[in-house]
């Protein structure tokens, strides 16, 4: 049985049940005073709001160049790819992994799952509940991490500063790859993880 | 309990002995959890709280912790960086403030709050909220912050960062002359003290200390 069923609504920020008051048009929670909602309102017009956008950015955040490395005259722009190739041929293999994934498997990830997750809750897919609320907690906690080149770029902007003998630039592609990464994180959390829940049938959770 | 017997069962409880799961709406009584131990939704698996023993007390102790950590942590240097004679100093703040120089104000502002404004401004919420229950004043105030804290909760990145610190170290070392900083250990200090304070304090528990539901929470 769901609380929805029972007239109640749990407080999205506290948890706490509040039986539905129907004559209202907001309500609030008893105990916390945030705005209570059965649902939260228009999750999934938001969320593919923001899955778009983020996936026209994406498009600028792999192709411009997210730094631009300046050496005794020379400059060399690198791409997010291009500094994942170079760690590799650098020979540092596990630090090449760890920012494949960061930056290039896991906002693909998110933009594919958030996607197939407002698909499969629109069209009521067979997939079971189980295996798309593990991808949306996957999503959800894996989201961050994408963040790491941003903060590697700030990192080595601040710290190769040395004029004309060495300096590195950032360039417009760290700006639109901090928007995707910011964009999915939202998008993530408007999606309404109830949903996946409320088109399957009550009769079939295995309890 | 999708059978109509169990939730004639259920729409007969009082509201306080019920609890709803906030990822999958299921409605369950709500189980009586002895200290250290996690309740479950037994439908999707979240986890819907954990007792805890002396969370006021712990969690106090740790927000101050991190509190005093956090200066030296953002200002002090994490690292050095040795070319020909040259030293540039990196710190978390000249981090940001590169950027900004950089024509690159919208990612400055973006790195300066995951990794500076929003650890500060939670560790801040959290400590008011503590001292709002400890000292029992303020309560609506306290009940505010708590909620401002769980807006702000993803978009903390510490320890994202310290993946990047740990990045960057790797690409630079070959290059120049490298040197770690005390901001570092600060830095690894805060993290750590941070991520213990978010295990320790419970949610569950506090919004019931706030509200006033738990005598014994201050204690």
């Amino acid at each position: 049985m769901r609380a929805i069923d029972a007239g109640l609504l749990t407080c999205h920020e506290c948890h706490q049940l509040n039986p539905i008051q129907t004559e209202q048009g907001k309500q609030f929670c008893s105990r916390c005073g945030g705005l209570v909602h059965a649902r939260q309102p228009n999750s999934l017009t938001r969320t593919w709001a923001l899955l778009l956008t983020a996936a026209v950015l994406y498009i600028p955040a792999n192709l411009l160049p997210i730094m631009t490395v300046n050496s005794l005259g020379k400059g060399q722009s690198d791409t997010i790819m291009s500094g994942v190739i170079e760690l590799v041929n650098y020979g540092m293999l596990p630090i090449a992994a760890v920012v494949f994934v960061a930056s290039i498997l896991v906002p693909t990830f998110k933009l594919v799952g958030i996607a197939l997750l407002l698909y499969s809750v629109q069209r009521h897919q067979p997939m079971s509940p189980r295996q798309r609320v593990l991808m949306y907690r996957f999503i959800e906690w894996i989201g961050r991490w994408s963040m790491l080149d941003i903060f590697v770029i700030a990192i080595l902007v601040a710290l190769v500063n040395f004029g004309s003998l060495a300096s590195i630039v950032p360039g417009y592609g760290a700006m639109a790859f901090a928007s995707v990464v910011v964009l999915t994180m939202l998008a993530a959390l408007t999606f309404d993880p109830r949903l996946i829940w409320d088109n399957t049938d009550p009769d079939d959770d295995h309890e | 309990m999708a059978d109509p017997a169990s939730s004639e069962i259920l729409s007969g409880l009082e509201l306080n002995q019920l609890i709803a799961c906030h990822e999958c709406d299921k409605l369950l009584r709500r189980p009586q959890a002895c200290a250290g131990e996690r309740v479950e939704c037994p439908r999707c698996g979240c986890e819907l709280y954990t007792q805890r023993t002396q969370v006021i007390r712990r969690s106090m102790a740790l927000v101050i912790a991190a509190l005093m950590l956090y200066i030296p942590a953002n200002f002090l240097p994490i690292m050095q960086l040795n070319l020909l004679g040259q030293a540039s100093n990196d710190t978390v703040w000249s981090g940001v403030l590169g950027l900004y120089n950089n024509s690159m104000q919208s990612v400055a502002v973006v790195v300066f709050l995951c990794s500076m404004a929003v650890p500060l401004l939670k560790l801040l919420c959290q400590f008011a909220v503590l001292l709002s229950i400890r000292l029992d004043i303020g309560r609506s105030y306290g009940l505010l912050l708590y909620r401002i804290y769980h807006h702000m909760r993803e978009w903390g990145m510490l320890e994202v960062y310290l993946m990047g610190i740990l990045v960057a170290i790797v690409k630079l070392v070959d290059l120049a002359e490298l040197s770690i900083g005390l901001g570092l250990m600060c830095f690894v200090a805060l993290l750590l003290v941070q991520v213990w304070l978010e295990v320790t304090m419970s949610p569950h528990q506090i919004w019931d200390a706030l509200s006033g539901e738990d005598e014994h929470a201050g204690d």
